[in-house]
Parts: C-alpha cells; sequence; structure tokens
C-alpha cells in the first residue's frame, strides 16, 4: 500500500517537476542518428547522457519525450476522472436522496447515453467535433482535441458511478442514523454532506484509482487510431503507436515506452486494490 | 409480471428511438457532406455532388430526411435511375458509395465474423474467469492466489491493441507458433478448423483484459458469499468444501455473472473496433471505423443504430430474466 | 500526375510514357530464373481496404492500371511488357494494330482481333467498347476516371462547359446522338472509330488507359459494377470482398492465341486487403507466404533489414527487392495568394532541416536527392540545374533564413507579422511518418527563422480534394507530380497555369505571374522541341526564383516480394511492377 501510493505520487509528480526545470522534449540529438534514422549504439542508443535512449527517426531524448508527453497524458487523465467522479457523485446523490420523478428522469437519461456504443461514438464524433471547437473559436488544435477527449470522456464515464452511488445512496439514507439525524431536524444540505458522502468516500477512491489508469490507456487506444494529440506535442499514446512500428528493429523503444504505461497503470490497480482492501473490512487483505 | 414485461419493453423501445433520432441528428448537423463522398477522391466538380445530393436525398431538411430514413426501414429505397439505379431492399439503412453497397447487405456480411469473434472470446474468457477466480478463492492467500492476482493486474494494465500485436508480430509471423492464416476469414459452417484458427489469436486477445476483470469479480463474489450464513450452515452440516463451492457458492455467484457477461456480449457485438483492425477481421468494427475516416454517413448512421439496439435488447433481456428469478425487482421498478 | 500523400503507401498515378533512364537497383529482372513456368497461388498483401476501383472506366491509378491491365481487363492498345524504356512503347492489344489516324489526327480507327471474349465466351464487339467509353460521360455515377473521352471526343458542349452527352443512365435532355456520331462502329460490329475535336497524334496512347476498355452492357449497374467487372483478360474474379480479399481465377474462355501480350503464370491471384502495415510488411521480410509481393510500399523502419546503407539490396534481398527511381518530383506548394512575400517563402526554404527529414524517413538512398525544381533531370531535354541557392544547405541555413526575415519585416509586413504570430498552416497526409516529419518542420524553421508553421493532417483518401478546394486550402501543401509524359508541357502549365490540373501554388495571383504565363502559353506551341526543352528549363528557374513552390526530393520508391516469386521488373510508363509477368517458382 505504501509502497503503492509513493509510486503513484512519483508518477504523478515527475511531469511537473520535468515542466519546472524546462524539459520540453523538443531538443533534437542528430549525432546520436545514423544516416538512416536508427540510434547509435545498443539497446536504442542508451547512454549516460540518454538514459532511456533516444526516439528513432528524429533524435528526441526517450526520457524527455516521456516526461513531456506524461504531462498531457496525465492531465486528460486527471481532468476526466475528476470531472466525471464529481458529475457522477452528484447525479448518483441526488437520483439516490430525492428519488421520485428526479430519479427516474435521470435514470432514464442514463439509460439513454449507455444504449449509445460509446467507443465508437467517440471515434465516429472525434474529427467533425474538433472542427467545430476549432471554427466556434473556443480552442484551437491540439487544445481543442484535449478538450473534445475530456468532455466526450466524461460524458460517457459519469452515468456508470452515478449508478453505484445512487445504489449506495438508496441504502445509506434508510439506516439508522441518517433516519436519527432526520428525526432531530436536520436538514438536507446537512445530512447529505455529513452523514452520506463520508459513506461514499471509499467507493470514490477506489473509483478514481481505477478510472485515472483506464483514461491514460485512452488516451493511447486514440492516438493508436490517430485521433489524439497531434505533433509537436507528445502524449504517451502517440509514442507507443509510433513505438509499435519499430518493435522488430529497435525493441527497446518500443520495450520502454510500453512498460511506461503499463507500469503506471499496474500501480494505480495496486493502489486501488490496497485503499478498497483497507476501507473494506469484508474482503480481508489479500 | 406482464405489467413490468409490458413497460419494461416500452420504455425500451422509447429509448431506441430516442436513440436513433439523436444519432440521425447528431450526425446530420455535423459538418459532413454526404454527398462529397460520393463525387470521387479527386472531385472538385459542385455540379456533380449536387446532383448525387438530390439523387441520395440529402438535399431536405434533416427532420425529413429522417422520417424518409424511417421509411426506408420498412419499405425499401430506391436512387437514380437507368441501369445504375439501385434498390436496397427493406429493411433499407441506406446506400454506401465508398463500399458500393446497401448498408443492410454489408452489416449482414459484417455480423457473422463480429458475432464468432464475441461468442467464442466470451467462452474463453468465461471459462478462465471462473476457474481462476474459484481457485483463487478457494486458495486464498495461497500462491495460487497470487498466480491470479498477478495475472489480473497484467490482464487489466495491457491495452488490447497491445496485446493483440504483439501476439500477432511474435506468435505468429517471429516464431512461427500458429502459421497465417490462408485467409483473412472463413465461415464456421464452411471450414471449422480454419474458422477457429483464423480467430484463436483475436479470441485471446479480446478475453485477455476480460478474463482478469471477471478473475477479480468472481474471486470477490465467492469470497462474499463464502462467509455469508447459509455458507456457514452448510459447513456446519458437514459438507465438504468442494460441494460448498460447487453447489452453493458459485450458485450464488452466477446472477451477478451472468448480467455482467450479458451487457459485455452485448456491447462486443457491436463489433471490437481494435481487436478487428489490428487482425484484420471484416467486422463490425472494422466496417464502422473505416465508415469514420472516409466520413461514409449511412454506414456509421447503420452501424451506430444496430449497436444501441443490440445494448438495449440485452438490458432488456437481463431485466426480464432477473424479474424471473427476483420477484422483488418488479415491485421496485 | 498527383501522388499519394501518406507516406509510406504509395499509389504511383500514370506516369512517364519514355523515361529515359530508370535506375533499377534491384537485380530481380525479366528471366532471373527460368525454372518456373507456370501454376500456384500469387498472393498481394495490401493495408488498403479495397481497391480504389475495379471498374475499368474509374481507375486513373498507375499501379492499378498495371495490375488490372495484366490480370484482366485488355485495352485496344497496351504498353510493351518490357523493363527499362523499352516499355514505353506501344502495341496492339485487342486491336489488330496501333490503330490508323486520317483526317490530320482527329479521326482514328481500331479494328478488333477474332478470338476477344468476356469471362461468358460472347466475343468483345466494338458496341462493347463504345459502351464502356460513354460510361465515362456518366460524372455523377462513374467518378474517379480520366476524362480523355470527354475532352478529345468531337460531342458539344453546353453553356457551363459540360458536354451535351451525360453517359447511358439518364434519358432526359441527353444528346445520345451526338455521341453516336463521335463514336462509330462498322457494319460488321469489329471497327471503331473515334471523332476527335482536336488534332490528336498519340491518341493511340490515350488508349492504353482501362477507361477504354470494354464493358458489357447487360452487366453494368452503374456504382456496383465496381465490385464485379467483367473480365476480357486471363483471369476473372471469384470473390472480391472490401477490407477481406480477392481471389483472381483462371478465365477459361481467354486464350494465349488472341492475346499475344499477356502471360498467365499462375493458376491464382489473391489480394489480401487491410493488413496492419507493421503486419504486412513482416510477412514478407520472414518469407512467411514465399508466394508473396507488397502492394504498399516498404515501411521505413524497416528498410534497414532489406538494404544497406547505400540503398542496394543486401545479399539475402538480392533478388527479392527493388529501390527505384520513380517518376516523381515532391515538393510544398506555397499558397501565394495567402503567402504574397516571396522572402518570407525563401526563409521557410532556407529555414527547413532538410536532412532531419531525410533521415526520418531512412535516409537518402531511399528517398531520393534534393530536388531544384518540379522537373525530374531525367527529362533531359526540359532539365537544367537551377541556381541561385548555392547557399542552401540540407541542415538548414539559420544566418540567411534570418536576414531573409528581416528583409521581409519591411518589404511585407503582414505577411511577417501573420507568419511570426498567427503562424502559416500546412496540409499533409495524416501518417505516422508525416506526423514526426510535422514536428521536425514545425521546430527547425521556428528555430531558423521565427515563423511558426501549423500542421493539418489531412486524411489521405481525400486529401487533394480538400488542397484543391481554394477555400479549404492551408497556406502550404505538400504534394508530388509526375508528367504524364516526357514533356514538361504536362509538368510546369499543370501546376502553375490558372486553368490547368493542380494550381496548388495559386501562382495566378502573384504579380509575376503575367509574364510567366506568356512564356508558358507560347512555348506549349514551340515547334522546336530543343528550343521548347529549354524554355521549359528557364520557367523552371522562373518558378524557383518566386519559390512559388518549396522543392522537397526527387523521389525513389522501393519494392519487395516473397522468395519465391520471380520475373519481377519495374514496368516504367506505369510507375509500377509489372505483375502480368511475375511467376512462382517450383
Amino acid at each position: 500500500m505504501i509502497i503503492s501510493a509513493t509510486l503513484v505520487v512519483v508518477t504523478v509528480v515527475a511531469p511537473f517537476i520535468g515542466g519546472l526545470l524546462g524539459i520540453d522534449g523538443r531538443e533534437r540529438f542528430p549525432e546520436t542518428l545514423s544516416s538512416r534514422g536508427m540510434p547509435i549504439g545498443n539497446f536504442g542508443g542508451i547512454s549516460w547522457a540518454h538514459p532511456l535512449g533516444i526516439e528513432p527517426g528524429i533524435g528526441h531524448d526517450l526520457l524527455a519525450r516521456l516526461i513531456f508527453g506524461a504531462r498531457i497524458s496525465f492531465f486528460v487523465a486527471l481532468i476526466t476522472t475528476i470531472l466525471s467522479i464529481a458529475i457522477g457523485v452528484v447525479a448518483g446523490i441526488i437520483m439516490g436522496f430525492f428519488r421520485g420523478r428526479v430519479d427516474s428522469t435521470i435514470g432514464r437519461f442514463i439509460d439513454f447515453l449507455l444504449a449509445f456504443p460509446s467507443f465508437f461514438m467517440i471515434v465516429a464524433l472525434s474529427l467533425p467535433m474538433v472542427q467545430r471547437l476549432e471554427k466556434s473559436g473556443i480552442a484551437e488544435g491540439n487544445t481543442a482535441r484535449m478538450l473534445y477527449l475530456v468532455l466526450i470522456l466524461i460524458c460517457f464515464g459519469w452515468p456508470y458511478l452515478a449508478r453505484v452511488i445512487r445504489s449506495q445512496v438508496l441504502s445509506i439514507r434508510e439506516r439508522d442514523y441518517v433516519m436519527a439525524a432526520r428525526a432531530l431536524g436536520a436538514s438536507n444540505t446537512r445530512i447529505i454532506f455529513k452523514e452520506i458522502l463520508p459513506n461514499l468516500w471509499s467507493i470514490i477512491i477506489v473509483y478514481f484509482s481505477l478510472s485515472l489508469p483506464g483514461y491514460l490507456t485512452a488516451e493511447a487506444v486514440f492516438s493508436f487510431l490517430g485521433l489524439g494529440i497531434q505533433p509537436p506535442d507528445a502524449s504517451w499514446g502517440l509514442l507507443i503507436s509510433d513505438s509499435i512500428k519499430y518493435v522488430m528493429n529497435e525493441p527497446t523503444y518500443f520495450f520502454i515506452t510500453t512498460t511506461s504505461l503499463v507500469f503506471v497503470v499496474l500501480t494505480f490497480n495496486l493502489l486501488g486494490d490496497a485503499v478498497r482492501d483497507a476501507l473494506d473490512p469484508k474482503s480481508e487483505a489479500s | 409480471m406482464f405489467g413490468y414485461l409490458v413497460r419494461r419493453i416500452a420504455t425500451s423501445l422509447a429509448i431506441l428511438f430516442a436513440v436513433s433520432f439523436a444519432v440521425y441528428a447528431i450526425f446530420a448537423l455535423l459538418p459532413f457532406d454526404p454527398a462529397a463522398l460520393t463525387c470521387g477522391k479527386n472531385c472538385n466538380n459542385p455540379a456533380i455532388i449536387e446532383a448525387n445530393r438530390i439523387r441520395l436525398g440529402y438535399d431536405i431538411p434533416f427532420w425529413q430526411q429522417y422520417i424518409v430514413f424511417l421509411g426506408g426501414l420498412f419499405a425499401g429505397r430506391n436512387y437514380g435511375e437507368g441501369a445504375a439505379a439501385i434498390n436496397c431492399p427493406a429493411p433499407s439503412l441506406g446506400y454506401s458509395f465508398n463500399e458500393h453497397e446497401c448498408v443492410t447487405t454489408l452489416i449482414r456480411q459484417a455480423l457473422p465474423v463480429t458475432a464468432s469473434l464475441a461468442i467464442g472470446a466470451m467462452i474463453l474468457w468465461l471459462i478462465v474467469g471462473i476457474t481462476l477466480g474459484v481457485v483463487a478463492a478457494r486458495f486464498r492467500g495461497r500462491s495460487a492466489d497470487t498466480a491470479s492476482t498477478i495475472f489480473v493486474l497484467i490482464g487489466t494494465s495491457l491495452p488490447t491493441f497491445l496485446t493483440g500485436l504483439l501476439l500477432l508480430v511474435f506468435v505468429v509471423i517471429k516464431w512461427r507458433i500458429i502459421p497465417f492464416p490462408s485467409g483473412n476469414y472463413t465461415s464456421l459452417f464452411e471450414n471449422p478448423l480454419e474458422w477457429a484458427q483464423i480467430l484463436l489469436l483475436p479470441w485471446i486477445t479480446l478475453a485477455f483484459a476480460s478474463a482478469a476483470l471477471y478473475t477479480r469479480f468472481v474471486r470477490n463474489a465467492v469470497i462474499e458469499t463464502l462467509s455469508e450464513d447459509f455458507i456457514r450452515t452448510a459447513r456446519a452440516k458437514g459438507l465438504s468444501e468442494k460441494v460448498i463451492l460447487r453447489k452453493h457458492t458459485l450458485r450464488a455467484a452466477l446472477a451477478p455473472i451472468a448480467t455482467m457477461a450479458g451487457l459485455d456480449f452485448a456491447a462486443l457485438l457491436g463489433g471490437s473496433i481494435l481487436t478487428e483492425k489490428v487482425f484484420n477481421l471484416p467486422g463490425l468494427g472494422r466496417l464502422s471505423l473505416s465508415a469514420v475516416v472516409e466520413y461514409d454517413l449511412p454506414i456509421i448512421v447503420g452501424a451506430t443504430l444496430l449497436s444501441a439496439a443490440i445494448v438495449i435488447a440485452m438490458n432488456l433481456i437481463v431485466d426480464i430474466l432477473y424479474a424471473f428469478i427476483d420477484p422483488r425487482v418488479r415491485v421496485a421498478a | 500526375m498527383f501522388k499519394n500523400t501518406s507516406g509510406s503507401s504509395r499509389i504511383a498515378r500514370k506516369a512517364l510514357a519514355s523515361l529515359a533512364a530508370v535506375t533499377l537497383l534491384g537485380a530481380g529482372l525479366v528471366g532471373c530464373s527460368s525454372a518456373s513456368s507456370g501454376g500456384g497461388t500469387l498472393t498481394y498483401l495490401t493495408h488498403s481496404d479495397s481497391w480504389t476501383h475495379a471498374d475499368p472506366n474509374r481507375n486513373y491509378t498507375g499501379q492499378h492500371i498495371a495490375w488490372f491491365g495484366s490480370y484482366m481487363h485488355r485495352t485496344l492498345t497496351a504498353y510493351k511488357r518490357a523493363a527499362g524504356a523499352d516499355g514505353s512503347s506501344v502495341v496492339p492489344d485487342m486491336a489488330t494494330d496501333t490503330g490508323r489516324a486520317s483526317n490530320g489526327n482527329k479521326t482514328w480507327e481500331f479494328t478488333l482481333q477474332d478470338g476477344v471474349t468476356f469471362e461468358d465466351g460472347s466475343a468483345v464487339t466494338c458496341e462493347d467498347v463504345k459502351y464502356g467509353v460513354s460510361r465515362t460521360f456518366a460524372t455523377d455515377v462513374i467518378t474517379d476516371g480520366p476524362g480523355y473521352a470527354i475532352s478529345m471526343l468531337d460531342i458539344p458542349k453546353d453553356k457551363d462547359g459540360a458536354s451535351v452527352y451525360k453517359g447511358p443512365y439518364k434519358s432526359d435532355g441527353n444528346d445520345t446522338a451526338a455521341y453516336d456520331k463521335a463514336v462509330t462502329c462498322s457494319a460488321d460490329n469489329k471497327t471503331i472509330t473515334f471523332n476527335l475535336s482536336r488534332a490528336v497524334g498519340d491518341f493511340n496512347y490515350t488508349v492504353t488507359y482501362l477507361s477504354f476498355s470494354a464493358v458489357p452492357k447487360a452487366s453494368d449497374d452503374g456504382d456496383k459494377y465496381d465490385m464485379h467487372p467483367v473480365s476480357t483478360g486471363p483471369y476473372k474474379i471469384e470473390k472480391y470482398v472490401a477490407k477481406d480479399e480477392m481471389v483472381l481465377v483462371r478465365n477459361d474462355k481467354w486464350s494465349k492465341d488472341s492475346d499475344p501480350i499477356r502471360n498467365a503464370y499462375p493458376d491464382k491471384i489473391v489480394v489480401r486487403f487491410g493488413l496492419a502495415e507493421e503486419v504486412r510488411d513482416q510477412l514478407v521480410i520472414n518469407d512467411s507466404e514465399p508466394a508473396s509481393m507488397s502492394l504498399d510500399g516498404i515501411l521505413p523502419t524497416n528498410l534497414a533489414t532489406i538494404f544497406d546503407d547505400a540503398g542496394v539490396p543486401v545479399e539475402a534481398w538480392k533478388d527479392r527487392a527493388m529501390n527505384v527511381y520513380d517518376p516523381y518530383v515532391t515538393y510544398s506548394a506555397v499558397n501565394v495568394e495567402k503567402v504574397s512575400c516571396v522572402q518570407v517563402r525563401k526563409a521557410i526554404y532556407y529555414a527547413r532541416d532538410f536532412a532531419a527529414l531525410q533521415t526520418l524517413a531512412g535516409g537518402a538512398a531511399f528517398t531520393g536527392d534534393p530536388a531544384d525544381g518540379v522537373i525530374k533531370p531525367l527529362m533531359g531535354l526540359d532539365y537544367k540545374k537551377t541556381t541561385g541557392y548555392e547557399d542552401w544547405k540540407e541542415e538548414g541555413n539559420a544566418e540567411k533564413a534570418t536576414a531573409l526575415m528581416a528583409e521581409a519585416k519591411t518589404a511585407c509586413p503582414d505577411v511577417y507579422k501573420k507568419a511570426t504570430t498567427t503562424g502559416l498552416t500546412f496540409d499533409i497526409g495524416d501518417s505516422d511518418t508525416n506526423k514526426k516529419a510535422a514536428t521536425i518542420w514545425i521546430d527547425s524553421v521556428k528555430k531558423n527563422s521565427g515563423i511558426i508553421l501549423k500542421f493539418n493532417f489531412i486524411e489521405p483518401g481525400s486529401y487533394y480534394s480538400v488542397v484543391l478546394d481554394p477555400t479549404k486550402q492551408g497556406d502550404l501543401s505538400r504534394a508530388g507530380w509526375a508528367p504524364d509524359w516526357a514533356n514538361a508541357s504536362t509538368v510546369i502549365p499543370e501546376l502553375m497555369l490558372d486553368g490547368y490540373g493542380f494550381p496548388l501554388s495559386r501562382a495566378g495571383k502573384d504579380p509575376t505571374y503575367a509574364e510567366f504565363k506568356k512564356r508558358a502559353e507560347a512555348n506549349l506551341s514551340e515547334p522546336d522541341r530543343v528550343k521548347q526543352g529549354a524554355e521549359w528549363a528557364a520557367l523552371n528557374q522562373y518558378v524557383m526564383d518566386q519559390m512559388w513552390i518549396i522543392p522537397g526530393v526527387f523521389s525513389k520508391t522501393q519494392e519487395m516480394w516473397g522468395s519465391k516469386l520471380t520475373g519481377v521488373f519495374f514496368w516504367e510508363p506505369q510507375g509500377a511492377p509489372s505483375f502480368g509477368d511475375i511467376q512462382i517458382a517450383k
């Protein structure tokens, strides 16, 4: 648990430190490439100057590129996770707490959203929506692409949590201490914030630790399909989809980029498990 | 029960209708020009585009187009005249100029591929997931449990497209453990062996991630049930751990697993874009992905509607089954 | 004509009629192995989901013309199947000779041989050819094909400049009589006569296009014919499913007696569509299917396995790969209307890190040599090395670029401001390699000149329809061009003059255009070929002086195939391997 937490902190903080140090991953080192664009030296050109080697073809330092790319990847994942959790929790509490018409209206809307093949819709709407965003002058280029990705992922992401929260709230509001608080004349606001919300934290944290790596992977998938961030900016997805082509000729490059993603996702999964075990007395630590 | 059924079916139909309208509206209002596509790749002749816009019926407001589209579903549609006339019989989802085929025909060709992929993958992940999950729960804290935990972590951390590409490049091409399939896809009824051979890696790829999720889910469900009162009673009666696992625990855990599997299966039937892309299977996912890349509107709308219909139908089936099993649901809904 | 922009998958189009010397670095030439005769299944691998078109009247891509022309569609005349310049001569195909011209080259006659049949065994008649050609007039259905019949046949135009004949599908307001007058059949239905609106001395080259092949009226169902064209050649379609595969089997109605130019070595031909690019390459590289050939280029990352640093196939690949100059010149057209400042245009040229772009694409041995204009040195009469850019450096010349920008600041402050603040947009085909290339362009141009570039990645399939639309085109657009035959009259006017095919530079908006136009138009009718060539070279220099395009490379192309294939050679006029001569070794 402690190990996982440390790893999470390191992976989240590193990119921002990189930003402070002014590493932008844009500097090319042409002398590290052979005339046909492959890194000179063994293992993808790993050296003291370039601890993770060189990005083939273009000659960026891979470590700098990964750190630079992590900022965008984490930014997308983090914002999406936080916002979809916020919307999901609010909607879930409203549905569970007030029940009745509000509940069924939002419930139908959730059914409606979940009926869409979400992955396909995200892919299908990508190009035209980004164009729309650019035309309307809200954002441009990669900002528009990031904005689109965040918005659409939230759009299809919140309903799941809302449903879970709703069922939790339904059962919590019938518990004795909530009844007692109500009998004592506590306002709805007070009940929600003082009695219900604290009981939801464990779900929210577990959901967070599972969502974040999920959205990180999503960013990689969309880049693989050519719909994510465009160069000169970097993201992990872009690096991975590029490195796939080198799996035979420069396996180190492929190995390092993919391992980075798998490693981070793994870390978050471990953290999620640990938090769940710690918060849920029923499932003893494994 | 009957009242519940009617209500549930009515809501499902209403949602399907709303989704179909929303899909049509979203894509009709976006800056796609379906007529421009029909003019060919290097076309800059507005007259041809205009002629095709009229021929395809994109010259009228979108809500009228939607009504025509709904009409086509029941009565079929005709485009053009003379020898070049095109007829798409009911249920018509339109005609794709990019694929030179009626959308319904295209979907009919692609669906068996996707269905084969989905069914095989589901069987595989259910077998692996349930077995590993039960074993992990039975031997909790021991090495079998640790091994399954590692499997779960890797499975949930590796993106599908990476698993697929790695399997393909190494297992098939580099190490030649499985020969590269001699065709892209063969029907089960034509050549079952080749069918299985072609689909084996895609099945593994798809099943890998899901099996991990199911292992975790089954493990937790079994552990949870094991601590329930009726299991304790069974234990007190002196039943062996094996019998308890098989007869009581698993049965109790099966309902939620079936629900999950049903919904996951529905999602898969809509097309597994990544797996189909990596393994080059001519299924619904590939069809819709290339339609998106080429802005082929009729296919996009058709494929979206189909997968929405499948998801809604599967939700309905799961709910109804649940209602049969658990009477409380009927009252609550 | 133009070039596919996606980088790795290369679709070469109709190219040179007679390029003098295309270097064949690969050794796999004709008759390399004599141990083979016929039989077997030949497999083609491609990343594309389907053929752009299988309908002969809609085919306009050199590689596809070569493929379908080899296996399925016969034409009145055809290019000779031979390596080197010999391949650019025309021989009779369905016709008994290479055509008979009269009336000052305005009337052309072709007589069909006996024994030419469709795959159902029925004889190909003049009416079938006439019907096939008529389809090209239905421009709303039979899209993408060449417009030669429309522009050359003697059929009146309406007030919008469109032909009064609209093809065989329309009945209302369609002047079918005009077409029947322009194309006539003899009484025995064997001789077809084309009446042209102007003298065309090499019309027998024009009819090598598949758009002049025969289509049986009874099988034509318009757009859908693209999926099941009827064969007149040695193979016919057994299966064709997009995203899946195409299977050709022997056409037993075809006889070698009536078709001396085609070989029919394999028993079966399979095309597998939609393979992931890495998978496609690895299948050939690992020789997993020894009787297969890639229809696309080779991923830059895989070139190292096959070729040495000089671009010559390594020992193991001696007979399985080639690296040849293709007919294309690549360039980035600068939209003169939007970037109306010659100093800024030149600054980009000087600032770009050309060396890094070459390295990215696998090195100069594979991409080709730096171009100095739009005319390739192979076109001996029309080429002269352009001057004035001796201080250009492959890795970029920051000093010169900065100096030019300083000039631009006073000479054209508006463009200067736009280039250095909001930036210039650059259209490019969407591909992984192009994305990395964009990074190099952006960073090097910014560093060396201060100009900001912004890239617009466009789906390759719709690339040219976007950039040819002046309302959608950006400030710069990537492109590639090859002449239709060995005369720069198919280059300079096409790229630079208003009203011609490919005016990406919009040179007509340049203040110096008037003089250029006068000279170019005059030179089109210059009877002395040597003088004409010298003037084209001078106009090429003019283009460079105004920097209407930023030159790229005189490009090269690579092909690779499995170990069991023999007889592969580069068919120059089509810019593709001569598919029909490939055999499978026993």
